[in-house]
């Protein structure tokens, strides 16, 4: 069987053991890669299931993005012949997702980072506190959020404007 | 069992490069409990300012996220824009990014030993060592034009190409390297006074190497064999005849034999692309204003410290949505906690250097030992210098 | 006090932070220690405490949280010193220049003598510089 086959099946075998309709997305563009889209309370039961069945423990990194109607986390994940990427939402009033240091404990920093960067909590973390940001950094700014550029980002925390003149 | 404060945050400077970076360690005597890093001195914003620059303006920001692995930030770059694109780059260009970035690979991993013998108090290995580090460095500069920050990936292919009447000189640089870092091996098995300082420090087991997804020569030193170039070919990694260096010891004995290692077989994969480089363009037409396409990409490159990733999201602009990197040393700190748990604080900057950090730490260690109700500071270099007495006696 | 002048600039102890760099400049000069380039033949030894050194040399675009370590490091040397910044990015902030955590330039926050420009500058360059600023302090 070809690596794409094998990665094939193994998004055929979490869609079916999630149930169709808890996926909400899912490609897998080209041999290697892959990137399924879940509902956030499904996201623990996507990466045990990935952890137990298919040998996944390795977490490369989590990526928060601001899209523009809500939060997107991406979590990569991979093992050897296969990067697979879950996906998940949470709206802008309730930015919270569940933790997954339960399953998977390389995923500690990621979510602080994520939680410093767009601020996004990470439900059921154990010391989810601030990773990159200054210490005099004001609460509640979070730089990649698309409400702030950086023009307005130095004047929120410096009082100052950026400019070349 | 009394327990005793101690807190040491040292400071924020260190002789031998490091990133700034604070440390806040809980001791008991002279045995460390626990580790709590504190980092984000380095933190400048880069995502944020790629996502208000051009993908060909972006190339050169990414260049500078780290000095010392740049080609491999710039090697992953340009393949997440072109996975998005859809672009297929020549044969030829493929070849020279893998020549790149193994000079890059052999460069690296002398400075850290050069590093590494300079943590343990072996300052001549330091200086023999930067001194046959500048052979590559000639290299380096005669292939690119400087250096540091080479700047040869470039969207669609390479920037530059290399002359046939010059492989007989590049031949017989490799052949030096190779030479001296034999010697180098030699050195790191028997002399007594570094295996006094690594074997047995720093123990790192297999299982907890995968539990806290430590990848690069830190994991492989623990028997874990994981590298991207095997695992999720690149380039023409899976064309290129080579060996994925794997030691058990999971000391800093361990880390010192992969890296050395690696470099012999990076001399090997340089001498072989130079014998077997295939002929045609180095490029292809990428327009510098273009726009690239809505999608999303995930590239992975195997850099010196480990697994390094690139993540786009792209919305049809010409400027990316969403850029995200980490680098992988953020990685590696979780078995680095693990690492010095239970050592002693003399051996705190052996360990350290063995993962072979990147980011800005300014080796600001702090000391925490409840009991005694002292907080302490010590400095990167009091800290060194405070191991090399401690092992002396 | 001729004398005074004549002793300190032949023995300049350097001290090297990096703040918040991308280390490319931080390995030039650490390479321009190294036997090729030799910057201790003019008597600069590279010290691990501000308190015993004269001279500065500082690489990176300065980011908010190194901001205060940076002054209070220059604080604790001892008079006269000298400040050197190495790299467009100590300059004026170099390629990081419209980031929202770094500061355009050393001299926003503490003054500077003397200043190598390059991305990262050879070590030829900083030796350059680090001779031209002992000349200008009366070597």
């Amino acid at each position: 069987m070809s690596v794409l086959e094998e990665n094939i099946k193994v998004v055929e075998g979490l869609v079916k053991f999630l149930g169709k309709k808890n996926i909400l997305e899912s490609k897998v563009p080209r041999a290697r890669r892959a990137f399924v889209s879940v509902p956030r309370e499904q996201l623990i039961d996507a990466v045990k299931y990935l952890r137990d069945e298919e040998d996944i423990k390795h977490v490369t990194t989590i990526s928060g993005v601001d899209t523009g109607e809500d939060f997107e986390v991406v979590y990569h994940l991979r093992k050897p012949d296969l990067s697979i990427s879950v996906k998940v939402r949470a709206p802008y009033d309730d930015p919270v997702v569940p933790s997954i240091t339960g399953v998977l404990e390389g995923a500690v920093l990621y979510e602080r980072e994520v939680y410093d960067m767009i601020g996004v909590k990470a439900e059921g973390h154990p010391d989810l506190k601030r990773l990159i940001l200054a210490y005099d950094w004001p609460d509640g700014v979070h730089p990649l959020r698309k409400e702030w550029d950086i023009q307005s980002l130095r004047k929120r925390v410096d009082g100052t404007e950026w400019g070349r003149k | 069992m009394s327990e005793r404060e101690f807190i040491v945050p040292v400071g924020p400077q260190h002789p031998a490069l490091k990133e700034p970076e604070s440390f806040l360690f809980k001791v008991d005597g002279e045995v460390v409990l626990d580790v709590e890093p504190r980092i984000g001195y380095n933190h400048r914003g880069i995502e944020k300012a790629m996502e208000a620059r051009t993908y060909l303006q972006n190339l050169y920001i990414v260049e500078r996220v780290c000095g010392i692995c740049s080609n491999a930030h710039q090697t992953c770059y340009t393949q997440c824009v072109e996975e998005v694109l859809g672009m297929e780059i020549p044969e030829r260009a493929k070849y020279l990014r893998v020549f790149m970035q193994e000079l890059e690979r052999i460069h690296s991993h002398l400075l850290w030993l050069g590093v590494a013998a300079h943590e343990i108090g072996f300052d001549t290995l330091f200086y023999y060592i930067w001194r046959d580090r500048e052979v590559v460095m000639d290299l380096l500069e005669m292939v690119s034009g400087n250096r540091v920050n080479y700047a040869m990936p470039t969207i669609g292919g390479v920037r530059r190409d290399l002359e046939v009447a010059d492989f007989p000189k590049y031949h017989k640089m490799l052949d030096t390297l190779k030479e001296r870092t034999e010697y180098y091996i030699g050195v790191c098995s028997s002399e007594k006074t570094i295996l006094e300082r690594a074997i047995g420090v720093g123990y790192l087991s297999k299982e907890d190497a995968i539990r806290l997804s430590a990848s690069g020569p830190n994991a492989r030193c623990s028997g874990v064999s994981c590298d991207t170039r095997y695992d999720l070919p690149y380039l023409v990694y899976d064309e290129i005849p080579w060996n994925v260096i794997v030691e058990t010891n999971g000391d800093v004995l361990g880390q010192v034999l992969v890296r050395v290692k690696e470099v012999l077989e990076s001399v090997n994969i340089c001498k072989y692309v130079l014998d077997n480089l295939p002929q045609g363009p180095i490029k292809a037409k990428y327009s510098p204003l273009g726009k690239v396409p809505e999608g999303e990409a995930v590239s992975l490159v195997e850099a010196q410290r480990g697994e390094l990733i690139h993540y786009l999201q792209s919305r049809g602009d010409n400027k990316p949505y969403r850029y995200k990197i980490r680098a992988p040393t953020l990685g590696n700190i979780p078995s680095l906690v693990e690492r010095l748990k239970g050592g002693f604080i003399a051996d705190i900057p052996i360990v350290l250097a063995g993962i072979d950090p990147c980011f800005s730490c300014t080796d600001r260690m702090a000391f925490v030992d409840e009991g005694k109700d002292r907080r302490w500071d010590m400095t990167g270099e009091q800290l060194r210098r405070y191991g090399i007495r401690w092992y002396e006696k | 006090m001729a004398l005074l002048t004549w002793a300190r600039t032949r023995s300049p102890w350097l001290i090297h932070f990096n703040a918040s760099a991308c280390n490319a400049c931080d390995i030039e000069v650490l390479a321009a220690l190294t036997p090729r380039f030799d910057l201790e033949r003019f008597g600069a030894l590279l010290k691990g405490t501000p308190r015993h050194a004269d001279v500065m040399v500082i690489s990176g675009s300065v980011s908010r949280k190194v901001r205060d370590r940076l002054k209070r490091i220059y604080e604790q040397m001892p008079e006269p010193k000298f400040v050197v910044a190495v790299g467009s990015c100590a300059i004026t902030g170099g390629v990081f220049q419209d980031c929202y955590n770094v500061m355009e330039g050393v001299d926003k926050v503490i003054p500077v003598d003397a200043y190598i420009p390059g991305c990262p500058p050879k070590p030829e360059a900083i030796l350059d510089g680090v001779v031209k600023l002992l000349k200008s302090a009366g070597y």
